[in-house]
C-alpha cells in the first residue's frame, strides 16, 4: 500500500520501487536525473543525436536492471549508479560508430593520490592543488578525468577519447607524477 | 599493430603470440608447430574438417595445455603466467555447450560472470548488456529450455562478451542463427573488433568474408595460409567450380597447393 | 562529517555549468560541480532550472528522449524479480543430481529396513551406499557428461580446486545428513562408521582427478568400492571388514594423503579437462 506518492521519496528508494515495476516511480526518476545526466554526456560528445541515443539505451536498461541496484551493497547513490549505466553504453556507442570525445576538456591536473582527488572534487580546493590542477594540459585533464571522475577503465578511456591505450597509461602515469609533486 | 613507445609500457605488441605451438588432442597431434601473431581485429579461422581449428581455440583459451612451443597472450606466458589473471580477459564460446535448463538466460550468464570473477557490482548492469548487445533483452528472464538453439547460441556468445574480454575466441558462434542474426552478429563483430582481438572459427564463408580483416587457414594441424582478405581471393584459379566465390576458390587453391607441396 | 557535506554548488558556478556551449570551465570548478552532483539531488534540481535558461535545446532533448522512452516501457513486460545467492550457492549442480543421492540413499535405507523387518541384517545397504555417493557429486561437478555447461566452466578463471571443492562440499552437505537421518531410521548400529570411509573415497577420487581427470577418477573410486568392500559384503553377506573399527587408521591414512597430494597438484585443477 503506497502512503507516500513518489516525489516525496529518495532517489534509492525510486529505483527500489522501479524494480518493482512502478512506472510512476521510473517518471519520476527521469524527471529528476534526465537534465543533470543529458548534460553530463553532451560535456563529452558532442552529437546530440548520440546523447538522446545513449540516454534512450541507458533509461532503458535502468527499467530492466533496477533490481540489480535494489541488491547492491548500500551505500552509492543512484545518480552514481545511473552514471556507470550511461557512461558504459557511450562508450559502446562510440565503438559502434567508430568515434570518439569531440569536446574540448578543461585541463585537468595531473595527480592520482586518491585522498588529494577526493578533497579537490568535494568542493573545497586547496588553494595550491587548484593552481596544480588549472595548470595541467588538457590531454592529462581528459585522462585523468574519464578515469578518475567518470570511473572508466583505460581501455574504456581510450575508446572515448579515441588514443591508443598506451598513451592512456602514459598520460596517467605522468598525472600521479605531476599532482605527488604538487602536493609534496 | 601498435609499437609502444612508452618504455614503460609492458613489452608485447600482439595479443596472441604462438611459437612452434603443438597441441594433441587425445593422442593425435592436432596442432603442428604453429606459429601466428594475432593483433586487435576480426581474424577468421578456416579449415576443413579436422584441421585443428577446434584444438587450437581450446590451446588459445587455456583450456588444452600444449605440449610443445610457446602461446604468450596479451604478453604473458601462458604456461607460465598467471591462469586466473589470464582467463579473466579472455571471452570463449566453445562450439558445443550445455547450459543448466532452469536457469533464466540471464542468471545463466550471471554465473558465468561471476566464474569470471568480475567485480560483482559490475556483473548485473554488464549481463544486461551482454544480452542486450545479442539481442535477447526481452528474452533475458526466460528460462533456458524454453529458447531456441539459435537463442541459446546468442546465450553463450552474451557470455563470451560479457567480461569484455581483450581476447574472444568464437568456435562456430553462427550455428543455428538465421540470416538476419547473422547479420547482426557480423556488426557485433566490427563494433567489438576495434578494441579486441577476435579469433572466430567458422564454415561459413560469407560470415569471414564479411565480418574478418584477415583470415587464418589451417590444414591437418599446419599453417597454409595468413594474410588479408583480399590476399587469400588473390589466390582464386580458374579451377574447379565456376559457381564458387573467389573467396572459396581462393581458399580451395591454397589448399590444394598446400596439400601438393606437403605431398599428401 | 567533512565539511564537505554543507558545500553547495554557488549559483554562479552551475549557471555557468549548464551552459554547455560557452567556455569551458578550468578543471577544478568543473570537476568539483561534476562530482557535488553525482551527490546531491537538490544542486541537481537546481541544475535543472538553470539549463531552462542555458540550454533549453538539451532540456528539448530530455523530452524528446522521455516520449521516446514513453512508447519503448509500455511495450517492455515488468522487470522480473530476482533471486539472490541461491544459484551461486549450488553453482551449476543441478538440483536433479542431489536428488538422485538422496534417492540412492532413500532406496538403501528402504531395503535395509526390509531386511531388518525379514530377520537378515548385514550386510547393510546404507553402509555400502553412504560412502560412494559424494563420488556422484564429485564427478558431476566437473564432468562433460554430468555438468552441461562444463565447456563454458572449465575456461573460466574460477575453474580450478576452489571450485571443486565448493561444489563437491555442496553435495557432502547434502549426503551426509541425509545418510545420518537414514541410519538413525534404520536404528542400526555403527551407523557413523561409513563417514571416514565416504571422506577419504572423496578426497581420493579427487587427488587422483588432478592425474586422471576427474571422471576417471571417480569411477575409478566407486569401481575399487564396489569390487573390494560391496562385492565381497555380498557374497559373504557380512558387515565388510572394511568398515570395521580396525580398518579406521587406514582411511585415516588414505585422507591425509589424499589431502597432501591436492595440495601439492593444487595449481594443476584448472587446466583438467575431461576427454
Amino acid at each position: 500500500m503506497r502512503k507516500t506518492g513518489p516525489e516525496q521519496l529518495s532517489d534509492e528508494q525510486l529505483v527500489r520501487r522501479v524494480a518493482r515495476g512502478d512506472r510512476a516511480a521510473f517518471d519520476e526518476l527521469y524527471r529528476r536525473t534526465a537534465p543533470w545526466l543529458a548534460l553530463r554526456l553532451r560535456r563529452r560528445c558532442a552529437d546530440e543525436d548520440l546523447v538522446a541515443e545513449v540516454m534512450q539505451e541507458s533509461y532503458v536498461a535502468v527499467w530492466r536492471a533496477a533490481g540489480s541496484f535494489a541488491g547492491a551493497s548500500a551505500g552509492g547513490s543512484a545518480a552514481g549508479w545511473l552514471w556507470t549505466i550511461a557512461a558504459r553504453r557511450l562508450v559502446d556507442a562510440f565503438r559502434r560508430r567508430g568515434r570518439s570525445a569531440e569536446v574540448a576538456v578543461a585541463a585537468p591536473p595531473e595527480g592520482h593520490a586518491p585522498s588529494a582527488e577526493e578533497e579537490a572534487l568535494g568542493g573545497e580546493l586547496d588553494a595550491r592543488l587548484a593552481t596544480e590542477l588549472a595548470r595541467l594540459s588538457p590531454e592529462l585533464c581528459a585522462v585523468l578525468q574519464a578515469m578518475v571522475l567518470d570511473g572508466l577503465s583505460v581501455r574504456e578511456t581510450s575508446l572515448l577519447l579515441g588514443i591508443p591505450e598506451g598513451t592512456v597509461k602514459t598520460r596517467a602515469r605522468r598525472a600521479r607524477i605531476a599532482l605527488k609533486e604538487a602536493l609534496a | 599493430m601498435t609499437v609502444l613507445s612508452d618504455p614503460l609500457a609492458p613489452t608485447s605488441a600482439f595479443a596472441i603470440e604462438a611459437d612452434g605451438l603443438s597441441v594433441r588432442a587425445g593422442r593425435h597431434v592436432a596442432v603442428e608447430r604453429l606459429g601466428l601473431a594475432l593483433d586487435t581485429g576480426v581474424h577468421g579461422l578456416l579449415g576443413p574438417n579436422g584441421a585443428g581449428k577446434t584444438t587450437l581455440i581450446k590451446a588459445l583459451a587455456t583450456v588444452v595445455r600444449p605440449h610443445a612451443g610457446t602461446l604468450r597472450l596479451s604478453g604473458v606466458d601462458a604456461d607460465r603466467g598467471d591462469l586466473r589473471a589470464l582467463r579473466r580477459e579472455i571471452g570463449y564460446l566453445p562450439q558445443r555447450f550445455g547450459f543448466y535448463p532452469r536457469y533464466t538466460a540471464r542468471e545463466f550468464v550471471e554465473y558465468l560472470a561471476w566464474l569470471k570473477e568480475m567485480p560483482r557490482d559490475a556483473v548485473p548492469a554488464a549481463v544486461d548488456r551482454a544480452l542486450d548487445r545479442v539481442g535477447l533483452a526481452d528474452r533475458a528472464d526466460s528460462r533456458m529450455k524454453t529458447l531456441s538453439g539459435g537463442m541459446v547460441r546468442r546465450v553463450g556468445i552474451a557470455q563470451a562478451i560479457v567480461n569484455d574480454p581483450r581476447i574472444l575466441l568464437l568456435d562456430e558462434p553462427t550455428a543455428g542463427l538465421d540470416p538476419e542474426q547473422r547479420v547482426s552478429f557480423r556488426e557485433l563483430l566490427r563494433e567489438v573488433g576495434g578494441d579486441t582481438c577476435v579469433v572466430v572459427s567458422t564454415h561459413l564463408v560469407e560470415d569471414v568474408a564479411a565480418a574478418c580483416e584477415d583470415a587464418v587457414l589451417l590444414d591437418r594441424g599446419q599453417l597454409v595460409f595468413r594474410g588479408s582478405i583480399d590476399e587469400l581471393e588473390a589466390a582464386a584459379d580458374d579451377v574447379g567450380d565456376a559457381t564458387a566465390s573467389t573467396f572459396e576458390r581462393g581458399y580451395s587453391a591454397l589448399l590444394r597447393d598446400h596439400r601438393e607441396r606437403v605431398g599428401a | 562529517m567533512s565539511p564537505v557535506d554543507t558545500w553547495h554548488v554557488p549559483d554562479a558556478l552551475l549557471d555557468r555549468f549548464a551552459a554547455v556551449d560557452g567556455a569551458a570551465l578550468p578543471a577544478p570548478e568543473q570537476w568539483s560541480v561534476e562530482a557535488h552532483l553525482e551527490r546531491c539531488p537538490d544542486c541537481r534540481a537546481r541544475l535543472g532550472r538553470a539549463m531552462a535558461t542555458r540550454s533549453p535545446e538539451l532540456l528539448a532533448v530530455v523530452e524528446d528522449v522521455r516520449a521516446g522512452l514513453d512508447a519503448r516501457i509500455s511495450a517492455l513486460p515488468a522487470p522480473a524479480r530476482r533471486r539472490w545467492g541461491a544459484r551461486r550457492l549450488t553453482g551449476g549442480l543441478l538440483i536433479s543430481r542431489l536428488l538422485a543421492c538422496v534417492a540412492v540413499l532413500a532406496a538403501a535405507t528402504l531395503l535395509d529396513l526390509v531386511a531388518a523387518s525379514g530377520g537378515g541384517a548385514a550386510p547393510s545397504w546404507l553402509l555400502l551406499a553412504a560412502p560412494v555417493l559424494p563420488l556422484l557429486g564429485v564427478a558431476a561437478s566437473w564432468s562433460r557428461a554430468l555438468d552441461p555447461a562444463h565447456e563454458l566452466v572449465a575456461a573460466t578463471p574460477a575453474a580450478g580446486l576452489a571450485l571443486l571443492l565448493r561444489r563437491t562440499l555442496v553435495v557432502i552437505a547434502v549426503v551426509v545428513p541425509a545418510a545420518l537421518v537414514a541410519g538413525a531410521v534404520t536404528e542400526a548400529d555403527s551407523q557413523a562408521a561409513w563417514l571416514l570411509p565416504c571422506l577419504a573415497l572423496t578426497a581420493a577420487a579427487l587427488a587422483l582427478g588432478s592425474i586422471t581427470g576427474i571422471a576417471r577418477a571417480t569411477a575409478l573410486a566407486a569401481g575399487a568400492w564396489v569390487a573390494g568392500v560391496v562385492v565381497p559384503a555380498l557374497a559373504l553377506q557380512d558387515t565388510p571388514a572394511a568398515l570395521e573399527p580396525a580398518w579406521l587408521p587406514v582411511w585415516c591414512a588414505l585422507a591425509i594423503v589424499a589431502a597432501g597430494v591436492i595440495a601439492l597438484r593444487r595449481e594443476t585443477y584448472p587446466r583438467m579437462m575431461e576427454r
